[in-house]
């Protein structure tokens, strides 16, 4: 009936405690309405007993923050296990080196990004991050500044096609938000509804179906 | 006087739920949201919308709002983040035409979820 009915995922939450705090964290989501999280580097080793409500599913993801020359060599490195690969985004060289390696999944936010980058990043299909936990967080002009970047990365978006993603990049069961808040947040910065929906429930998919163990590579699969 | 029925403002009422560690006072509660509304839309903004909190039980509450500005709201409600210093964040449960509808749909709703596990 509606775009909410849909399964909807945040891919990037940092828990660095133990089972006892992921099983809180997943027991809150649950409640507000997510069928999985990936979380980022979690040291964690065991997901599969962490203690979870049904019907929500725990991803595993990484971070790399690596300085831009050597970035290439670690997605290359990583790109085979099953991990969501992730970068967050920052100036135009790693930014670019980032979008130049395939096999990278999320850039997040990045600060400067161009046609020239979002093209590279098409091609590569590279998912583009939303952080909205920055407009909940920031007050006054920061805020502004960062709703200023996550407008024109969405202009670029449309235009070269590329899959968005939103995440709250929660530290905390208190950082999240329901979906259809993340939407309203969204829409401050020019989102639609709809593409809200599907930056939160077909693209993580998406994603989450090219890190299954089934995946080989777009167009093969085995009968 | 009351102002007649097709000037008045349609209005939605919003029911949340907030998440916290320890209850937050009503008085902190609407300073909180308050202040996120105004820094969020401004102050012209903010005169659009035509908000209130209008009940809170240190749990759940009711919060009203201009029709057409429901997502604003909710955005405005989304990034209330802390009360002194306390993390808190809101659970919109739904959104009601009528107080009445509001209270029966969503507050009583959930209450009764809760109980019945055990």
């Amino acid at each position: 009936m509606s775009l909410f009915d849909a399964r909807f995922y945040d891919l990037v939450v940092h828990l660095p405690g133990n089972a006892e705090e992921i099983s809180r964290f997943s027991f809150v989501a649950k409640r507000y309405g997510y069928s999985g999280i990936a979380l980022v580097n979690s040291k964690e080793n065991s997901l599969h007993t962490v203690h979870k409500p049904a019907g929500l599913s725990i991803y595993r993801s990484v971070e790399i923050s690596i300085k831009p020359s050597r970035l290439r060599d670690e997605i290359k490195k990583q790109r085979a296990s099953q991990n969501i690969l992730i970068v967050r985004g920052g100036d135009e060289e790693l930014d670019r080196q980032a979008v130049e390696t395939e096999g990278l999944d999320i850039l997040l936010q990045p600060a400067k990004f161009n046609n020239v980058l979002a093209a590279t990043a098409a091609n590569n299909s590279i998912t583009l991050g939303f952080d909205i936990g920055s407009i909940i967080r920031l007050r006054g002009e920061p805020r502004a500044r960062e709703l200023r970047i996550m407008r024109t990365n969405l202009k670029h978006a449309r235009k070269y096609d590329l899959q968005m993603i939103l995440t709250t990049d929660a530290h905390s069961l208190y950082d999240l938000r329901s979906p259809r808040e993340m939407a309203a947040l969204a829409g401050l910065f020019g989102m639609t509804t709809k593409e809200a929906a599907d930056a939160m429930s077909k693209s993580p998919m998406e994603i989450i179906r090219k890190k299954s163990h089934d995946y080989i590579r777009e167009g093969i699969e085995i009968i | 006087m009351k102002t007649i029925p097709v000037l008045r403002d349609k209005k939605r009422y919003i029911v949340f739920e907030v998440i916290s560690e320890q209850t937050v006072t009503r008085y902190d509660l609407a300073g909180e949201i308050f202040n996120s509304v105004f820094s969020l839309l401004g102050d012209a903004g903010a005169s659009e919308i035509n908000f209130g909190l209008l009940s809170y039980d240190g749990r759940y509450g009711i919060l009203r709002c201009k029709r057409e500005k429901t997502s604003d709201t909710r955005a405005a409600l989304a990034c209330v983040n802390t009360v002194r210093g306390q993390r808190i964040s809101i659970l919109v449960l739904g959104m009601s035409g009528t107080i009445k509808g509001a209270t029966e749909k969503f507050i009583q709703q959930s209450i009764i979820k809760e109980s019945e596990p055990e």
